[in-house]
C-alpha cells in the first residue's frame, strides 16, 4: 500500500470518527470568514451607520476570534492527537519510521485542513449575506446590502487558517518525534487514580477555594473606586483561582466525602458518575476551569449586549423625557405646533416654568449651576413624579448608581443655599432619584419644587446675574410612528445651536450602536459557546471510549441499557451543569455590576439570553449521551 | 444417573445450537448439546480450543442467545425471554467470573463487590454482613479499601468472585478463572472456591483449559466439535486420581497440551 493509499484510508475512518472535529473546523473557518467579510466590507457597515469608531470594534473583535479559535484548534488537535496515539504507535510497531508517520499525519491533515478551508469559505460566503441582513435587522437600516465575495477576506481567512493548522502540524510532530511507543499505547489508559484527599488540607484548600469566589462576588458588589483596573483585575483574579481550586480540590473533596459516607455500597448510578468523575478531576481540573471562564465572560458579554439592545428605549428615554423641547423659544416652538397640526399627528404640547441659578449641593461643592422645574407642571404632563413638600426639593441626578460617586458624599436631606441679589434662599433636598426630570440635554442640574416656589423665587431676584428665568416648551408624539416625520419637521423648524437631541433621533443612534454590539457579542458568543461545547464534548467522547470496558462488564452482570443510561446522564448531568452553573453565577454578578451603569431593569433580558445559552449548551450534552448510548448498546 | 434426579435441577440445557454468521456462510459451533446441572454441583468444562466451550458457557449465561434448543435455570425457561428480562435475570440469578477479572477501575474492591445488589432493596446492614461474610471467606476483608490496580492478580480475581457471589446466585459462571494466574494463586483460589461451594453448596460452572483447575470440580464435561464428548465424575475420588481420570479422557481426545500437577 503506497503512503498515498494509507492516508486516503486513514482519512476516510477519520471523518466518520471525528466529524465533529471537522464541523468544528470549518463552523470557525465560515465564522472567521464572514467576520473578515464585515471588517474588510467596511463600505457597508460605515455607510450605514457612519461612524468610523465601529470598525475599531470590528477589529478588536477579530483579534478575539482569532484567539479563541487557535485556542480551541490547538486544543481540540491535542484531545484529537491523544485519540489516535494507539493508531500513531501502531504504525511505528509495523516498521513506520518516525518520518513516514510524520509525512503520513501531515499529508492527511493538510488535506483535511485545506478541505475544512475551502468549505469553510464557501460556506461563508453563502450566508455572509444571511448575517448582513440579520445585522441591517438589529440596527434598525431597511435598504437592501449587496454583499460581493471578498478577496481579501478569503485571503486573510486562507493566511489566518494556514498558520493554525501549520500550528496543529507542529503539535503533530511532537507527538510523533517526542513520546515513546509506550506512551502512545498507554495514553489512552484512564487518568489518574483517585487518591485519598489528605483531609485537613483539602479541606482547608477548598474554603480558600469558596472564599476566593465569594470575594470576588462582594468585590464586583462593591461601587468602582478609583482604582478601577486593579479592582477589576482582583475582581477576575481572585474568582478565576477560586474557580480553579473549585474544580481542582472542592468538588474532589465533596465527592470524597459522599462517597465515604456510603460505606462502599454506591450504588450503579454513583458508580457510573462520581466514581469516573473522581477518576479524572485532577486531569480536568484545568479543562473544567477554562470552560466554566469562558462561559462566564460569553454569558456577561451576551447578556450585557443583550441587555443594553433591549433596554435601548427605556434608557433614551430615561435621557430624554420629551421628545422634544425649546428652551426660551417660544417662536420656534409655535411654527412647530403649526407643522404638527398640519401634518395631523396627536401631540401634547405643555410650557414647563423654570429657573436656573447658581448655587452648592453640601457644604464642601462649588458653586455650579442648578435648574429649578416645577413639579405639578411635569405631573400635569402626566409624568411619574411627587411634588416635594414646601422649602423641600427632588434632585434628578440622571446619573447611573455606579457613576454616581459624588453622591456617596452627599447625606439626605441636604440644604441648597442661593445666594444672590442679598437675597438667601434655602432648599432641603430630600431625595436624589436616578432619572432626568427634563431632556439631559438641558443645562443644569435638574432639582424638582414645588411651582410655588418657583413663584416665589421669581419674585424675589429679579434681575440677576445668576439667574435666569426659563421657558421650556414640551412636546410627545403619541404615535411612535409618527415621531420620525416630526423629527424631520423639528430639524427644518430648529436652526442651528438652539437644536437640542430629540428622542427619536437619539433613540435611533443608539439602537444603531447597540444593535452593532449585539451582533458582535452574539457572533463571538456563538464562537465561544461552539468552542466549549466542542471541547466538553470531544472530552466526553474520548471518556466514552475508554468507559466502553466499563460497560461490558456492567451489561454482562446483569445492569440493563436502561439503567447504565441513568447513570451516565447523571455523570453528564454533573459534568455539563457543574461548569455551566458556576459560569451562570459568575457571569450573574457580572451583570448585577454592571446593571448599576443601566437606568432599566436588566432582569428579564438577560434572563432571556441566558436561557437561551444553556438551551443551545444542552444541545452538545445530548449529543453526547446519544454517542454513550451507541457505546453502551453496542457493548455487550 | 440417580444421584442427579434426587436433588433439584438448577441448570437444564435441551438440544442447544448456536450458529455464527450469515446466511451461505454459517458455522456451527454447538450442535445440539444437552446439559443437567443439579444444586451444589461443581462443573468443569474442558475441551481443544475452538470447540466452542466459550459458547456453550456464554449461551447458558444468557450473555448470548442460542440459535435453537431450551435452557431452563431452576423452573424459568430463559431460551424465549427478551432482552431486558434477561439482563434483569442475569442480575438477580447469575453469577460470573471472568479470565480478566472485569473489575471497575473506578471502584474500590468493596464498591465493586457490592455492585450487584446495588439495585435490590437490600438494607445497608444486610448488604454490609453479606459482605463481611464473603470478604471472610475469600480473604480480601484487608484490602476492601483498595483499589484493583493497588492489588495483585488472586486478590482481583477472588474479588471477582466474591462480586459472583455476594446476592446468592442459583448459579456461578467461570470462564478460565485462573487463566492469568500463577499456579499458586490459582490453587489458592480454586482451594476457595471449592470451599465454599461444598459450604454454601453453591452450583458453580467453569470453564478451564487446565486439568488441575478442574479437578477440583465434582464433574468434568468434555467438548469435542460443538457437542458433548463424554464425561468423568470424581465421586469419592481424591483429587490426585481423578485428575489423572481427566488426563486419561483428554489424552484421547488429543489436543491441548498438558500441565503436571
Ligand atoms: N462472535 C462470533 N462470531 C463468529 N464466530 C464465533 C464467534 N464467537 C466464537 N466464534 C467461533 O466459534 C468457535 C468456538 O469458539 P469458542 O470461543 O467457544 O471456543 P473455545 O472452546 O472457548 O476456545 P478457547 O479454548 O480457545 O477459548 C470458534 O471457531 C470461533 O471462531
Ligand atoms: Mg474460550
Amino acid at each position: 500500500m503506497t503512503l498515498f493509499e494509507l492516508v486516503i484510508r486513514s482519512m476516510r475512518k477519520n471523518t466518520k470518527h471525528y466529524y465533529l472535529y471537522y464541523f468544528a473546523l470549518i463552523f470557525s473557518t465560515s465564522l472567521y470568514f464572514i467576520f473578515a467579510t464585515l471588517q474588510n466590507d467596511s463600505s457597508v457597515i460605515t455607510a450605514s451607520i457612519g461612524n468610523i469608531q465601529f470598525s475599531s470594534m470590528f477589529n478588536a473583535a477579530g483579534i478575539l476570534v482569532l484567539v479563541i479559535v487557535v485556542v480551541f484548534m490547538i486544543y481540540a488537535n491535542s484531545i484529537f492527537l491523544n485519540r489516535r496515539s494507539k493508531e500513531i504507535g501502531l504504525y511505528q510497531l509495523v516498521g513506520l519510521t518516525h518520518s513516514t508517520v510524520a509525512r503520513l499525519l501531515i499529508t492527511e491533515n493538510a488535506l483535511l485542513g485545506m478541505g475544512a478551508l475551502l468549505i469553510g469559505v464557501g460556506g461563508g460566503a453563502l450566508v455572509s449575506r444571511l448575517f448582513v441582513l440579520i445585522l441591517m435587522k438589529l440596527i434598525g437600516i431597511e435598504n437592501p446590502v449587496t454583499l460581493s465575495f471578498s478577496g481579501t477576506a478569503a485571503l486573510q481567512t486562507i493566511i489566518v487558517f494556514s498558520v493554525i493548522i501549520g500550528l496543529t502540524l507542529v503539535q503533530m510532530l511532537f507527538k510523533v518525534y517526542h513520546t515513546t511507543l509506550l506512551d502512545l499505547f498507554t495514553a489512552n489508559r484512564q487518568g489518574d487514580h483517585p487518591k485519598q484527599p489528605k483531609t485537613v488540607l483539602s479541606a482547608l484548600m477548598g474554603l480558600v477555594g469558596i472564599v476566593l469566589i465569594a470575594f470576588g462576588y462582594i468585590l464586583s458588589a462593591h461601587t468602582l473606586g478609583p482604582n478601577l483596573f486593579l479592582q477589576l483585575a482582583t475582581i477576575l483574579g481572585s474568582t478565576i483561582l477560586g474557580t480553579y481550586l473549585l474544580f481542582r480540590v472542592t468538588i474532589g473533596w465533596l465527592f470524597f466525602r459522599i462517597r465515604k459516607g456510603k460505606g462502599g455500597q454506591l450504588g450503579l448510578k454513583n458508580s457510573l458518575s462520581l466514581a469516573p468523575i473522581m477518576h479524572r478531576m485532577k486531569g480536568n481540573a484545568n479543562s473544567l476551569t477554562l470552560i466554566t471562564i469562558l462561559s462566564a465572560m460569553t454569558l456577561t458579554m451576551v447578556a450585557i449586549s443583550y441587555s443594553l439592545y433591549y433596554s435601548a428605549e427605556s434608557e433614551s428615554r430615561g435621557m430624554l423625557p420629551y421628545d422634544f423641547i425649546f428652551e426660551n423659544n417660544e417662536q420656534d416652538a409655535k411654527s412647530f405646533r403649526a407643522e404638527l397640526d398640519k401634518a395631523g399627528f396627536t401631540f401634547v404640547n405643555r410650557p414647563v416654568e423654570a429657573i436656573r441659578l447658581q448655587g452648592a449641593i453640601g457644604q464642601n461643592e462649588e458653586g455650579s449651576n442648578l435648574l429649578l422645574l416645577g413639579a405639578e407642571q411635569l405631573q400635569a404632563n402626566g409624568r411619574d413624579i411627587v411634588v416635594p413638600g414646601q422649602g423641600e426639593a427632588v434632585w434628578y441626578t440622571g446619573l447611573r448608581k455606579a457613576l454616581s460617586k459624588e453622591l456617596d458624599t452627599v447625606a439626605f436631606p441636604q440644604a441648597v443655599d442661593f445666594d444672590a441679589n442679598g437675597v438667601q434662599v434655602k432648599l432641603n433636598i430630600t431625595r436624589e432619584v436616578d432619572r432626568y426630570a427634563m431632556n439631559y440635554s438641558i443645562y443644569g442640574r435638574q432639582l424638582i419644587v414645588p411651582t410655588a416656589t418657583i413663584r416665589a423665587i421669581r419674585e424675589q431676584m429679579p434681575a440677576s446675574p445668576e439667574y435666569e428665568a426659563i421657558h421650556i416648551d414640551t412636546y410627545k408624539i403619541a404615535d411612535k410612528n409618527e415621531r420620525e416625520a416630526a423629527s424631520g419637521i423639528y430639524a427644518k423648524v430648529v436652526k442651528g445651536n438652539k437644536l437640542s437631541p430629540d428622542f427619536d433621533t437619539f433613540y435611533k443612534a443608539s439602537l444603531r450602536k447597540f444593535g452593532l454590539i449585539i451582533f458582535i457579542a452574539g457572533f463571538l458568543g456563538l464562537i465561544f459557546l461552539i468552542s466549549t461545547g466542542s471541547i466538553l464534548y470531544f472530552k466526553q467522547m474520548t471518556e466514552a471510549e475508554q468507559e466502553r470496558k466499563s460497560f461490558t462488564i456492567l451489561r454482562q452482570l446483569g445492569f440493563g441499557e436502561r439503567e447504565i443510561m441513568g447513570g451516565i446522564i447523571r455523570k453528564q448531568m454533573f459534568v455539563f451543569a457543574i461548569p455551566l452553573g458556576i459560569g451562570l453565577m459568575h457571569s450573574m454578578f457580572a451583570v448585577k455590576a454592571a446593571s448599576k451603569l443601566a437606568l432599566s431593569d436588566l432582569t428579564f433580558p438577560t434572563a432571556i439570553s441566558m436561557s437561551v445559552y444553556t438551551l443551545i449548551y444542552f444541545v452538545f450534552a445530548i449529543l453526547t449521551l446519544v454517542y454513550y448510548r451507541r457505546i453502551v448498546r453496542a457493548a455487550l | 444417573m440417580n444421584q442427579n434426579t434426587m436433588q433439584k435441577t438448577v441448570l437444564h440445557a435441551q438440544q442447544v445450537r448456536k450458529s455464527f454468521g450469515v446466511r451461505g456462510n454459517v458455522q456451527q459451533v454447538l450442535r445440539g448439546i444437552d446439559l443437567r446441572v443439579v444444586e451444589g454441583e461443581f462443573v468443569g468444562i474442558m475441551g481443544p480450543s475452538g470447540s466452542g466451550k466459550s459458547t456453550l458457557l456464554n449461551v447458558l449465561a444468557t450473555i448470548d442467545k442460542a440459535t435453537e434448543g431450551k435452557i431452563f435455570v431452576g423452573d424459568m425457561d430463559i431460551s424465549n425471554m427478551k432482552n431486558a428480562e434477561l439482563s434483569d435475570f442475569r442480575r438477580k440469578k447469575l453469577g460470573f467470573i471472568f479470565q480478566d477479572y472485569n473489575l471497575l477501575d473506578t471502584l474500590t474492591v468493596k464498591e465493586n463487590i457490592l455492585l450487584p445488589i446495588s439495585l435490590g432493596k437490600m438494607k445497608k446492614a444486610a448488604a454490609e454482613a453479606e459482605f463481611q461474610a464473603i470478604a471472610a471467606d475469600l480473604g480480601i476483608g484487608e484490602i476492601a479499601h483498595k483499589y484493583p490496580h493497588e492489588i495483585s492478580g488472586g486478590q482481583r480475581q477472588r474479588t471477582s468472585a466474591a462480586r459472583a457471589l455476594i446476592h446468592r446466585p442459583s448459579i456461578v459462571y467461570a470462564d478460565e478463572p485462573t487463566g492469568a494466574l500463577d499456579s499458586k494463586a490459582a490453587s489458592a483460589l480454586l482451594g476457595m472456591i471449592e470451599e465454599l461451594n461444598r459450604q454454601r453448596n453453591i452450583t458453580i460452572m467453569m470453564v478451564t483449559h487446565d486439568p488441575v483447575a478442574s479437578s477440583y470440580c465434582s464433574r468434568v464435561v468434555f467438548l469435542k466439535d460443538g457437542m458433548l464428548y463424554s464425561e468423568v465424575y470424581r465421586g469419592s475420588k481424591t483429587r490426585q486420581a481423578f485428575f489423572k481420570d481427566i488426563l486419561n479422557v483428554q489424552a484421547v481426545l488429543g489436543g491441548d497440551h498438558v500441565d503436571s500437577v
